[in-house]
Formats: C-alpha cells, structure tokens, sequence
C-alpha cells in the first residue's frame, strides 16, 4: 500500500461518516437534516479515496499544508523515533492523569532531558527547574488556573 | 468628526494612558505567546484593575493587551508550529514551514509587518465606520450569513490541492469538520447529537484543543524524528538577516496584504460568524492569488504570502470586531464581551452614543489599536534576532517544553483532561493527515463553518421561508462562492491545457 | 444559674462564629460557566469582597470550569469537591429541573448541597421592539395568526426560548419561535435589523437594551426586580392550574438566580459562616456600587429559602413534570 496513511484515514472516515449518518436517521427531521446531508456525501468521498487507493495504487498528490522534507531520515529510523515521541506523550499524559499537573511536569521534564535527550544530570536538573518555575508562578500562583490532583496525589 | 479624531488622539497621549497601555501591552504579549494563556481569560481577569482608571486609561490598558495578542500569538505559531491562539493557526502552515527552511527571520518579519498594516485597517475601519456602520451591519441578516458561511466553506475548494484527486481530498476533509461541528446538543430540537452520553462534548467540540493537537502534535513528532533543531542543520547567521526581507515581502505584496485586511475587518464586523475564520479566509485568498500551478504548490513549503495573508486578517479582525460591540453592544467574540463589562463598569452605555456624544472614547480606542501595534512590532523587531534564534535550539531540548505548553495550553480552555485527550486524538489525527499529503485547512473551516451554517439557514427559512434566496446580497453572495469554487478547477484545466499543447 | 445558661447558649450561638478562621487560608467559587459570563461575573464580584466579612481575611479565588451548562461544575461539588469549608460552587439555576426531569449526567441530588443561598434572582422578561404598535401585554393577545411575532432564541432550555414558548403553548400567544442565534447579543442585532421582533431573557441581560429604547418589556415571570415589578406575571394568564403549575416550575428557580452551594457534607459551622458573610457582603456599601457598575442587580436569598424552593420543585407530582417535559428541554 503506497500510501498507508491515506489508506487508513479514509476508511476511518467512511466508519465515522456511516455511523453518523446511521445514528442521525434516529432523530427528528432538523436535528437529522445537516448531519446527514453531509455524512451521506462524505461516506461516498471516502469510499471513492480508499476504493482508487487500493485499485490504482496511487502516489499522494501535492497539498496546500506543509511538506514533510525530503526524507534526511531513514525509514525505519524515522518509524522508531516516531514512536518513541507517540510513546513520551502518552507517558506525560498518564502522568499528568496519575500525579496531577504539578508533579507530573518536572518528572516528564527531567525524564527526558536525561533519558531521551541524553543531557548531563546538571543540565537536566537545572533545566527543568527553570521551567517549573516558571511554569508554577505563572499558571498557579498569578492565575490560580485549577490543576486538579491526579489520581494518586 | 475630525476634531473628535485629534482629541482622540491627544487623549491617549497623555502619559497615564501611554503607560498603561505600555503595561497591558507587555502583558498581552506573554500572553499571546505562551499557548494555554488565553486573550479572553486574562482580559477577565484584568477587569478588576481598571476600577478607579477614566475610559481613556483603562481601555489604554485592555486594548493595548488585547492588540497585541494576535501579533505575538503568531511568534508562537511560526516559530515552533504550535497555535499561540486558535486565531494563529493558519499561519502555522506556511510560517513554520519556513522556519524549518532556516527563513524564520522573513518570517517572522513577514508577519508583524503584515500585523501591523492588519491593524492600522482594522483600527482605521473602526474609524471610517462611523457614519456607515449601522448600515453596513444591520443589511446583513441571517440569511446573508448564512450565504457569507457558504462562501467560507467555498474556500475548501481553493484550500484543496490541484486535480481531481486534490480536491477529493479537500472536500473529504472539509467534511469531517462540518460533520465534527455538529457534535453537541441542536439548537432546534434539543437533541444531544453525537455525545455518546458524555457530557464532555454537550456544547461539542471546543476548537483550542483540536487546533493544538492537529498542529502542535504532528509537528512534534516530526522534530523528534527529525532530531536536529527546527531550523535544520542550516548556520545561525542565515536565521537572522531574513527579517528586513520580510518586511518587503510585505510591500512587494502589499494589494493582497490589503485585502486579506479588508477580509479580516469584514469578518470581525460581522458579529455571528466567529474570529477565527478570517485567517482561513486570508490563507485562501492568498492561496488564489497565486499565478501558476508551481507557486500554488509553494503554499504549505514556506510561501511568504501564506504568512501575509493571516498575519493581515488577524489583526485587522480586531479592530473590525470593535465595531458590532461599540455601536450596536452585541460582542463579537468572548474578549469583546469582557469588553463590554469594562464599557459597563465606566458607566459607558455601548450603542449609538459612542458614535456621538462619546466618539472621542471611540476614537481614542482606535488610536490606542495602532499606537499599540506599533509599538508591539517594534519591540518585537529588536528582539527579532534572539527569537529567530530559538529555531536553532537542538530538538530534544524544545521538545519537552512545547509538549508541556501544548497540554496547558489545551487544559486550560475548559480545565479538563478530556480536552488533552482529544488534543493527542486530533494530534494522531492530524499526523496521519500530514502523511497522507491531506490538507488540514480545509477541515478546520468545515469544523468552524459548519454548526454556523446550519443556524442561520434554519433561521432564515424560519423567518422568511423562501423568500430569502432571492434577496440581492444573498445573491451576490452564492455568485461569489461559486467563483470560489470554480476558479481553481478552471485554472487547472486551462494549465493543463496549456502544457499539453506546449 | 440563669447567667449561666445565657452565657452558655451565647457560647454555642458564637462558637459556630468563632471556629470557623480562615486566616491563610483560600477560598474557592468553582464556577459552572467561562469567563465574562453572568455567573462568572458575579462570583467574581464577590470574590473581591467577601474576604471582609470572613475571619481571618482568607483569599477568595474563582475557578471556571465550564462544560455541559455547569453540569460538570456540580457534579464536582457534589462529589469530588472535599467538604472543607474553603469550597463554593455556582452553577446553572436551572439545574433541579435537570434532576427533576431526569436528564442524563446529573450526578446529584440538589437537595443534599449545602446551601448557602443566592446573590440574585433573575427574572425572565418578554421584550418587543419599541416601534411595534404592542405595548402591553393585552396588546399581545390581539397578535393575528396569519402574522406572528418573531421571537429570537438561542436553542431549547434557555429562557430565551423557553419562556416565549410557554407563552405560545400555554397563554396561546401567536409567537413565531425562532431559534438558533449563536448568542443573545445576536438575537438583539435581529431585532434592530427587524429580523425579529422581540426576544426573551433575563431582566439584567436585556436592561442596557431597555434604556436605549431598543425594545419595551411586556411580561414577566414569577421573580421580581426593581424596574419591573409592575409587569404583568405570566403566571396570571394561565387558563388552568395545569398550566399554571407548569409556568410556576419553569420561573421557580429564577428566585435563587444565582446559587451558592457548598459540598454535602461541609460542616454546619462552615455553612453558617459562609452564610452570614453572603448576607453580609451583599449588603456591603462598595460591593453595591461595583455591582451597580457592572448592571448586576443582587440580593440575597437565605440557605433556608433556597432549599425551600428546591424542595417544592421537586416535589411536584408526576403528572405535571410529564407535561413540563413535553416543552422544556433542559440545555442552557
């Protein structure tokens, strides 16, 4: 499949479009109006994407949206890096779920900094001090913005 | 009128109000920065400081911070691809694309100047508009919303790649927005739709954190791969040197800078239709105006003019959206409704006064848009050179930090962690789009148009059942939208044409 | 032995005074809304000058935390929030007709909050445009079928819908309802464009609107507040006691339009405290003039009261809640 991506997002769409569209036949007839006006011909558009992808095998065309440069990474390189960042940001966002914001920001910082970054423990240390701080009298002490305890703290 | 123009301006020079307009600017440019700080929260929390201060200093103060958001927002948005504000997101896709060309410098330079010529026509709209406003504003009805709507979806088509298969996916994307913005409950029937007994998505999906994750996830994950700073491995004196060219581009480009400035002040008059369709408008147009099939795939690589166009709209939408709440007190956005509190606590009754008895109030604002501007863009131009300089910053030590910005910034529109989650569900979203080769552009217009649309066409055929199709500007209106969808199919074909004969 | 037990009953009457010091502390209104809005602007109001009549001079902050009309807000309270004393919440006042017409997600029970009682109430007006040749409500009876009114509204649950449409359905007021105005500002500029005619909502949302001479109000719900104690009620009109009932239970909870409640479970001490500085600060000589500042008109309603009205709301029969059900959908 050369292009595995399109591939996959079009047949995301056709399983949300049929959805919506199966959903909305339940409801009166303003509240259905628009959804499925606009489901119907979407499932039919992402039908034609993934049906002309997996026929003619297709190369992606140019878009207006921004152009991943000329491959300077190798594929598998790039695969595993990939998911390594998919795998930090799940991790914050555990944190963030388990320990609260607080604590959860200087421990994703200071991880890392360490361990991916591969920056010396002072670096690190200091570092992720800063930006705590910051962070800190910024959103919590000045604009007592609510960040609500995780679920272990 | 011209008399109310000058003592207008003779006010806001004072030294009160110059100070504190130098103070709410300082502010408002961290907050248009740092994601996760919103315009309309902190202009709320400012309410309180502006108690013992005359009209003239305390909207010194608010305007000040308020103008400058949008400028420094678009720092955020070039420099590091993530939206400082959700109107700061168009930029992302041809700024950023040029900091990672090394070109942050024109870029950047690119974008204030373009800001600031935004502003002086919305700050200058706000003036003209005095004897027209009224007028101007009460002949748009809902049904000509909802055709001006019809014409911000119509962009899809111009959004969208060239050829039969650009379009498809244009379209199939400007889909999934509109079908997305009608998750939450009906304004006709009460019906929750698409909830999935959450209560969560009632009120649907809220913008700020989709806008950050399709954005700023997929650009992360890119700069982890990429591993070396955002710039690349080009040499830091080639960052810097580029701001004065973008200041040209901005001349050399200055009819589009203008009208995408006339788009956005248009857009921030019309109350109803949300602020942050005008950059996608002004990246459209821009897109347009490109003459041949090459420049137009330019745009998404680090077009200059697709830095223009939005720099342009954004601002010049604030001074526009100025206009709905000063003469009619009917805000345009949330920060204009804290605004409005603010008229409200100086014993200011918006309305038509404000264009009469207290037009040097009026005026005095306008001044208070542009001087601020002003000075905003040059102070940013001093500091031009160290920003550009972030670009440089290796990878892996950026990436940490934006990460945490973009979880604040997505945790605080609402202060729930379901918004991070559909922040990294739009993120995954978003880096799939991006190695489809799909636009993004055209989904985030169907996702801000769509529940828009859907409104005013109920009420048009609520109030006037057929009758509304045949009135003039509705007319013109669906004219121009097929223009819009026409034009770039027909230029393709003429190219094609061309080149199969050449 | 009779001083004795003066004194001893004077200890009991002020310990609940005496224990509750919030010196260093901070307090916290959790408000169901985003910033800038009615609620919002009001907690904040009090905010500012609560901590006078607090010992200890605490620092009171507010929190948004919007999302599902303020439903997630009370859910919190009632169960997340920790019954300390230092946390207050305010939400949608329509919210026991959410528990009384059973809607999905409220995860409550309105009558085990702490009440600490309301700041205002907030009636519910019916305003025309000033140019139409109605200018009372009698008037509106003459509207022809053929030629309704057109009433702007933002969608089902708010009062801008549904209190006109209780006029249509019940009174049989020709009103043409229509709905889906991004926000009620919006639906002003309808008005001035004669797109619409008139709008319902909140007395305080509409006064700036009314001093301009923009539109002239006809009617009015249950509650009442200086400038508009004259209106007619709607309830009055009603033809039967069904309908009557009906139209009393959509008003019943402007009377506490803008409820403070304190987690279940907040130690009585807490609540009276928090109480008696409500009571207080609404009196308070600044606080009246930064609320007249703002358009906010505030009075306040005691705990006691609130829950009064809570009670008889929803304790109304089945029969009635049915038939409030088939035109009041809960949403803003």
């Amino acid at each position: 499949m050369p292009n595995r991506p399109a591939f996959l997002l079009g047949i995301g769409i056709m399983a949300v479009s049929a959805y919506a569209a199966i959903a909305a036949l339940a409801w009166p007839l303003k509240t259905a109006l628009f959804p499925l006006v606009i489901s119907i011909p979407l499932f039919v558009l992402a039908t034609i994407e993934v049906v002309s992808l997996w026929v003619s095998g297709a190369r992606f065309s140019t878009t207006k949206d921004f152009q991943r440069p000329p491959a300077e990474v190798p594929g598998t390189v790039a695969a595993l890096r990939s998911l390594a960042a998919a795998g930090w940001i799940l991790g914050f966002f555990a944190a963030i779920l388990l320990f609260g914001f607080l604590v959860a920001v200087p421990v994703f910082l200071l991880a890392y900094l360490r361990f991916q970054a591969r920056e010396s423990w002072l670096f690190s240390i200091v570092f992720t001090a800063v930006v705590w701080a910051v962070f800190w009298g910024l959103f919590d002490y000045a604009l007592h913005l609510p960040f609500a305890s995780g679920m272990l703290f | 009128m011209i008399e109310a123009l000058f003592q207008g301006l003779l006010q806001v020079l004072a030294w009160k109000p110059l100070l504190f307009m130098l103070i709410g600017i300082v502010l408002g440019f961290w907050v248009g920065l740092l994601p996760g700080l919103g315009g309309a929260t902190t202009l709320a929390l400012m309410l309180p400081f502006i108690y013992g201060m005359q009209p003239i200093e305390a909207f010194a103060f608010l305007l000040g911070m308020h103008s400058v958001v949008a400028t420094t927002g678009d720092i955020t948005s070039i420099l590091f691809g993530v939206p400082g504000e959700a109107t700061t997101a168009a930029i992302i896709l041809d700024g950023h694309a040029m900091a990672k060309k090394g070109e942050a410098g024109r870029a950047l330079g690119a974008a204030l100047s373009s800001s600031l010529v935004g502003a002086m026509i919305g700050a200058f709209a706000l003036a003209a508009a005095v004897p027209i406003v009224r007028p101007l504003v009460l002949s748009f009805g809902s049904p000509e919303l909802f055709m001006l709507a019809i014409v911000g979806l119509a962009f899809i088509a111009a959004l969208s790649a060239e050829g039969g298969r650009g379009m498809l996916r244009g379209f199939t994307a400007g889909g999934l927005g509109l079908l997305l913005s009608m998750v939450g409950q009906d304004p006709q029937a009460g019906v929750a739709r698409y909830t999935f007994n959450t209560l969560y998505l009632w009120q649907g999906l809220d913008l700020v954190p989709v806008l950050v994750g399709l954005f700023a996830i997929p650009e992360l994950v890119d700069l982890a791969v990429r591993g070396t700073s955002i710039a690349g491995e080009l040499p830091v004196g080639k960052l810097t040197k580029g701001a004065l060219e973008g200041v040209k581009d901005t001349f050399r480009h200055f009819w589009l800078t203008i009208r995408c400035s006339l788009i956005g002040t248009f857009i921030g008059i019309m109350p109803g239709l949300g602020g942050s369709v005008a950059q996608w408008l002004a990246y459209g147009h821009a897109a347009q105006s490109a003459r041949t099939a090459e420049e137009r795939k330019g745009f998404g690589n680090g077009d200059v003019r697709g830095v223009i166009g939005p720099g342009a709209a954004c601002n010049s939408k604030e001074g526009g959206s100025l206009v709905p709440t000063v003469a009619f007190g009917v805000p345009g956005s949330t920060a204009m409704a804290i605004l409005l509190g603010g008229f409200f606590l100086l014993g200011l009754v918006p309305g038509p006064d404000m264009l009469t008895t207290h037009l040097t109030v009026t005026f005095s604002m306008v001044w208070t848009i542009v001087l601020a501007n002003v000075i905003t863009v040059t102070a940013c131009f001093l500091f031009l050179d160290r920003l550009a300089r972030l670009t440089s910053v290796p990878a892996h030590r950026l990436i940490p930090v934006i990460l945490v910005l973009v979880f604040i910034g997505s945790y605080t529109t609402n202060n729930q962690y379901a918004d991070i989650l559909v922040t990294l569900i739009f993120g995954a979203v978003g880096w799939l789009m991006v190695s489809a080769g799909w636009p993004r552009a055209p989904f985030v217009l169907g996702l801000v148009l769509g529940k828009i649309a859907e409104n005013y066409l109920y009420i048009s055929v609520a109030r006037y059942e057929v009758a509304w199709l045949t009135r003039p500007v509705v007319v013109v209106l669906f004219a121009l939208a097929v223009v819009v969808i026409v034009y770039p199919i027909l230029r393709a074909r003429r190219l094609a044409r061309r080149e199969a004969n050449a | 032995m009779k001083r004795a037990v003066l004194s001893l009953l004077l200890v009991f009457w002020a310990a609940p005074l005496l224990a509750q010091d919030y010196a260093g502390k901070t307090v916290t209104i959790v408000v169901g809304y985003k910033t800038g809005g009615g609620y919002d602007k009001v907690a904040r109001v009090l905010a500012r000058h609560l901590p006078k009549y607090l010992t200890g001079k605490p620092n009171v902050i507010v929190q948004n935390m919007p999302g599902a009309n303020s439903l997630i807000a009370a859910d919190y309270i009632y169960n997340i929030a920790k019954p300390d004393g230092l946390t207050l919440g305010t939400f949608n006042r329509n919210l026991p007709i959410a528990q009384l017409t059973h809607v999905a997600g409220v995860k409550f029970d309105m009558r085990k909050f702490q009440w600490v009682g309301s700041a205002a109430s907030e009636s519910t007006v019916l305003a025309i445009r000033d140019d139409l040749p109605y200018r009372t409500f009698e008037d509106l009876k003459k509207v022809p079928a053929d030629k309704p009114l057109i009433i702007g509204a933002t969608g089902p649950g708010a009062n801008t819908y549904d209190f006109p449409l209780l006029l249509k359905e019940l009174l049989g007021i020709h009103l043409k309802i229509v709905s889906g105005y991004p926000s009620s500002g919006d639906i002003m500029l309808a008005v001035e464009r004669k797109e619409a005619d008139g709008r319902a909502g909140s007395f305080t949302s509409l006064t700036p609107f009314i001093d301009r001479k923009l539109v002239r109000p006809l009617v009015r719900s249950r509650a009442s507040e200086p400038g508009i104690e004259k209106l007619p009620v709607d309830e009055s009109f009603a033809p039967n006691a069904r309908a009557k009932a009906i139209m009393a239970l959509r008003s019943a909870p402007e009377v506490i339009g803008r409820p403070y409640v304190m987690p279940p479970g907040t130690p009585a001490a807490a609540v009276e405290a928090m109480r008696q500085a409500f009571a207080r600060v609404i009196d308070d000589k600044d606080l009246k003039a930064e609320a007249r500042k703002q358009k906010l008109d505030l009075n306040y309603v005691s705990g006691d009261e609130a829950l009064k009205v809570i009670n008889e709301l929803l304790d109304q029969p089945k029969d009635v809640v049915d038939e409030f059900s088939k035109y009041i959908k809960f949403g803003e």
